[in-house]
């Protein structure tokens, strides 16, 4: 940054007035004895914004120091151990998508989905695969032993790590760092919130601790997912619907998770085609949107084929045709010319959507989860069949109610709030949930704090609350990578510069008339965060007794799921509340309305 | 009272959750020098202190620094005791590791309180100012790169240094100063290059009357020579009694020492090898004598003598001479002139003079410039402008210290982002001097600022890549220059404003 030159003794620019804040940033006290009114900021984050506040310094300045501030916590974080770091045989995510890169740039494409599932076979949809490829390339020019075909597997080495950790950083500042920008100026726009308080908006988003702690310490790419989504969001909020279903068919076509968004995105899709009237070319435009872009991300995988096909490339002798092969019609045989694109079309779902795993991998704060280790009913005398409908049925009744209302009342300010309450369900109700996956949730959870009032007290504590929940649910699995430190300190920094328990009491103090919790939000939450820093210190002190190792972690599971299922609650809530129909069906008056107590949770 | 946000504890505390996760960054073998001395202090009687040599890091800070380590052994015992044997060389278990950098930043906290001190000591008009130099100097990336990731003790060492400052402000502190000086003198020696100001400050503002340098105030002389005496007594005390000065002296000013450190610390000295490297290109052409045997030797010896192939050699009492001829103006002038503003300055012009004319300077003594500098930085605009040059080339030549790959991204990003959030905020708050500025000392500072994007680009990339592992000093001799012209550059511009103000 160039300083500026000349005659510079006085400021260049008069500020402008400060418009006056509405968003909850800004604490006024009036002083008793002299009548002054002082402004003070509401919580610490706001407190490093404060020299700009007072200055009017240009977002110029205020967002690259944003992202340049953010990426060091970022960096610093990749400086600790990654999953898997030393851990033979199989390692851990890190060498996953070490092994996908080394896959997709030494096999032919039509091998890719085939090459050996045993060692962590490709399991992601093709545009995670094109990913690789392109990381996979630039690592090759650096040093071709990082991804040699077989010889690399397992391979620690430091520099390695380097490369691999800058990827992720790569990958998220050219992908969801901008979604995040645009998408909080999109929600900026739309509540009139200023950019001030934009800027500490998504200052507190991209510190979210959940996805530093899982991208950049336990190694994943779970940003570039979230900020196609971000992406979409960002589009739908702009009134593009068609560049929504673009972003969107992205975020699919590089993590099949996104699914946990689809119902939701759908019915604000539907719900804006059908309402205020039927809007067919706009049905036509999305369908049709839609679809090509399934045919782009395919494009590349079968365009491959075509080219494999022609050079007679085998596909590997233990290649074993995917079940879903035997739904065809039967005139299709190997000989038919479209048999090839066929088999990797279905073998690529295969793997993608593997209906053999179990409902629930390790320990997830999940319902199933819960149901099993708790042994308040043991899952193990239910058929995996049944279990897999009771799941989808749960499921389906658990995101029903914010998709119908998306449905219903297809508006902007509604969008987070149902694709988080959807994104809940999913989480709490479907199978083949990880921990990991909570980040799902919590990315329209934490967009919040960019909207009307988010940094108010009530919802700057309920997404705080669902953050610091998350984080803590994955703690077992943070402490297997070693990132024990990395943890404590990057909630706690959060939780601090938040104004959040157990680092700060600014959202329990706040009454319900001043924007705060209710007291039943007020009960939850210090029951909660007193449930966590006790768990913390019992897992820390005691160990567990004999013949349970897992109690602490089967602990943790329990009050995650039931905090999960109560942030489920609140955003349901919520999007009831915002969506309007309670003036509707005459619950509401209009211009009562305001603060209603909150419905009793639990 | 109106409170300036963020506050100093709210920076500190974010700075130390970055520095926490700093702990697994590249070390370097400074840890293993701190780790040995606690395990001397811990495990050896004093008197082996400084005979001691199993490690070749001996023990060669004074006493103070020693009794300061065998404290911290008193904690380390519950941390991992095998990190306290004098035989465990290198020893770095992650508790060993954790502990040592959990007490860097535990220390650091005297700096905190001591630029709280200087916030609030401040004149009401310019807290604001004094406020952003504060955080500016808590948060340096000085501080960043050469405590929490090369390992040293610099934040507990200048947090004293500063309250010694801040205490000179008040005509009761003076006495409190001096002694906090001595102590610090016995923490870590190098601090003897600002005592020339001490000396001349406490001389005239102390021990002499305001009115005439005729009114020698016996008693203030008295308390001052007693407390400072006392202090050293302290310190070398017991090594007196054991009979150990000459050991101990030798082992706190190691002579046989070359005069440029392994790397070029940005000086005269590096601008002075860099000629005698280019003249060697051009001596045949000058028809000069060529010492052909330091030809290969002047950027190589770890720690031996440098010698120079065409331009004479240079003495220790030659830098002697010239760091205390740099010295001598600005002491005369606050002789003559002895307030806190010219005592602040004169400290600054005397780091100045013994870095850049200094035996065996370390590139890591740049802060014994840069951070008295800060305090003054925002008297006013001409102060700035020569400050701006400094803030640059003082951060850029301490990039050499890591080399590492997962390092590189931390140091200049940390550093782009202190420079630009700091020079644009202190640009703000600077008030317009009362004099007109001399010289285009903007123009200079924004050229030379320009200047170091492509040279670090070139130095950590494009260098490596066009040459390999080939003509590995170039880099390191680019910064350094680069560095030295911003320093020398620096010096002259804060001459300029504190002879004409």
């Amino acid at each position: 940054m160039a300083p500026p030159t000349g005659p510079s003794h006085r400021p260049r620019r008069k500020p402008k007035p400060t418009t006056l804040s509405l968003n909850g940033t800004i604490t006024t006290t009036t002083s008793t004895t002299t009548n002054n009114r002082q402004e003070t900021p509401a919580f610490p984050l706001v407190a490093f914004f404060w020299p700009a506040k007072a200055s009017n310094t240009s977002p110029w300045i205020i967002l690259p120091s944003i992202l340049l501030i953010t990426f060091l916590f970022r960096w610093a974080t990749s400086l600790w151990p990654y999953s898997g770091h030393a851990k033979p045989p199989l390692h851990g995510d890190f060498e996953a998508q070490r092994h996908w890169m080394e896959l997709t740039i030494n096999l032919p494409i039509t091998h890719w989905y085939f090459h050996d599932l045993e060692w962590w076979g490709l399991d992601y949809p093709p545009l995670t695969a094109y990913h690789s490829w392109v990381v996979g390339q630039i690592g090759n020019l650096f040093n071709p032993d990082w991804f040699a075909l077989y010889l690399s597997r397992g391979t620690d080495d430091i520099d390695l790590k380097v490369f691999m950790r800058a990827s992720v950083v790569a990958s998220e500042y050219l992908v969801y760092v901008p979604a995040a920008i645009l998408c909080v100026r999109q929600l900026g726009k739309l509540h009139s919130i200023n950019s001030w308080e934009s800027a500490i908006a998504l200052t507190a988003i991209l510190l979210q601790p959940a996805t530093i702690l899982i991208d950049h310490g336990h190694f994943q790419y779970n940003t570039v997912m979230l900020g196609f989504m971000l992406a979409t969001l960002a589009s739908m909020l702009a009134g593009k619907l068609l560049w929504s279903s673009v972003f969107f068919v992205a975020t699919l076509g590089f993590k099949q998770m996104a699914l946990f968004y689809a119902p939701a995105v759908a019915a604000y899709l539907a719900g804006q085609c059908l309402f205020p009237r039927i809007d067919i070319p706009r049905f036509l435009g999305i369908a049709v949107v839609t679809l090509a872009s399934f045919a782009v991300l395919f494009f590349p995988l079968l365009a491959g084929t075509a080219l494999d096909t022609y050079r007679n490339i085998p596909l590997p002798a233990d290649a074993k045709p995917p079940p879903l092969m035997a739904f065809l019609p039967e005139n299709i045989t190997p000989q038919t010319r479209y048999h090839p694109y066929l088999l990797q079309l279905t073998q690529s779902i295969h793997r993608i959507f593997p209906f053999a795993r179990g409902l629930f991998e390790d320990k997830v704060a999940n319902i199933w989860c819960t149901l099993h280790s708790t042994h308040i009913y043991k899952l193990s005398h239910l058929s995996s069949t049944n279990l897999s409908r009771a799941a989808l049925a749960l499921t389906l009744t658990a995101l029903t109610p914010p998709c119908l209302l998306l449905l219903l009342k297809p508006t902007k300010p509604l969008l987070p709030y149902a694709l988080a309450t959807t994104a809940w369900a999913f989480f709490l109700c479907s199978y083949q949930v990880h921990e990991k996956n909570v980040l799902l949730p919590l990315l329209p959870m934490t967009l919040l704090l960019a909207t009307d009032g988010g940094m108010k007290p009530a919802i700057r504590a309920w997404t705080g609350y669902a953050n610091l929940l998350a984080c803590w649910t994955m703690f077992p699995l943070l402490v297997r990578d070693g990132l024990r430190v990395p943890y404590f300190i990057l909630t706690a920094l959060w939780a601090w510069l938040m104004g959040l328990p157990p680092c700060g009491t600014s959202t329990l103090t706040t009454s319900a008339e001043d924007g705060g919790l209710s007291w039943v939000g007020k009960t939850i939450h210090v029951a909660t965060y007193a449930g966590m820093v006790g768990w913390h210190v019992v897992e820390m002190a005691v160990a567990p007794p004999e013949g349970k190792p897992d109690l602490w972690v089967v602990a943790n599971v329990g009050l995650g799921c039931a905090g999960f299922g109560v942030c489920y609650l609140w955003c349901l809530w919520r999007s009831v509340e915002v969506s309007g129909v309670l003036y509707d069906v005459g619950i509401w008056k209009r211009g009562v309305g305001g603060e209603k107590k909150k419905k009793k949770t639990q | 009272m109106a409170e300036h946000y963020p506050t100093l504890l709210q920076s500190a505390l974010a700075a130390t959750a970055l520095k926490v996760l700093l702990w697994p960054a590249y070390r370097s073998t400074d840890f293993d020098v701190h780790r040995n001395w606690l395990a001397i202090t811990h495990s050896l009687p004093l008197k082996d202190w400084y005979y001691e040599k199993t490690s070749e890091w001996t023990l060669d800070y004074p006493p103070f620094f020693a009794y300061f380590e065998w404290t911290l052994s008193q904690a380390a015992q519950y941390a991992d005791r095998a990190m306290l044997q004098v035989r465990n060389l290198e020893y770095h278990s992650w508790q060993t590791v954790h502990f040592q950098r959990a007490t860097v930043i535990a220390t650091e906290l005297v700096l905190v309180y001591a630029l709280s001190l200087f916030v609030q000591t401040s004149p009401a008009g310019s807290k604001k100012q004094a406020h952003a130099s504060a955080l500016s100097v808590l948060l340096s990336p000085g501080l960043l790169i050469i405590d929490h990731i090369h390992f040293q003790y610099n934040g507990f060492l200048y947090g004293i240094l500063i309250l010694s400052i801040v205490l000179a402000r008040k005509k009761s502190g003076l006495l409190a100063s001096g002694i906090v000086f001595a102590a610090l003198l016995c923490l870590k020696h190098i601090y003897l290059y600002l005592a020339p100001a001490y000396f001349v400050y406490l001389l005239r503002a102390y021990c002499l009357g305001p009115r005439s340098v005729f009114d020698i105030k016996f008693g203030n002389c008295v308390k001052l020579g007693l407390g400072i005496a006392t202090v050293a007594g302290l310190a070398f005390g017991p090594f007196i009694y054991y009979d150990q000065m000459p050991q101990v002296l030798s082992r706190l000013f190691p002579f046989s020492r070359g005069l440029c450190h392994a790397y070029w610390a940005p000086n005269v000295w590096a601008m002075y090898s860099f000629s005698d490297r280019v003249l060697i290109y051009a001596a045949p052409y000058l028809k000069l004598p060529v010492d052909a045997e330091a030809v290969n030797s002047v950027t190589r010896g770890l720690v031996g003598d440098t010698s120079f192939a065409i331009l004479p050699n240079v003495s220790p009492r030659t830098t002697f001479i010239l760091t205390l001829a740099a010295q001598i103006p600005a002491l005369a002038k606050l002789f003559l002139a002895p307030t806190w503003d010219n005592f602040v300055a004169t400290i600054t012009l005397c780091g100045y003079a013994s870095f850049l004319f200094g035996w065996h300077v370390h590139e890591k003594a740049i802060l014994l410039v840069i951070i008295p500098f800060s305090l003054l930085a925002l008297k006013d605009r001409r102060y700035l402008g020569a400050f701006r040059p400094l803030a640059v080339s003082g951060h850029v030549s301490l990039f050499p210290l890591l080399f590492t790959a997962m390092e590189f991204p931390i140091k200049v990003v940390y550093t782009i982002t202190w420079l630009v959030v700091f020079l644009l905020a202190f640009d703000r708050l600077a008030p317009a001097s009362e004099k007109a500025r001399v010289f285009l000392l903007d123009r200079f500072s924004l050229l030379y600022i320009a200047v170091a994007i492509p040279l670090i680009a070139y130095c950590s990339l494009i260098h490596q890549l066009v040459f390999g592992a080939k003509f590995e000093f170039l880099p390191l001799m680019f910064i350094s220059s680069y560095s030295a012209v911003g320093v020398v550059g620096s010096w002259l511009g804060f001459l300029v404003v504190f002879f004409t103000s």
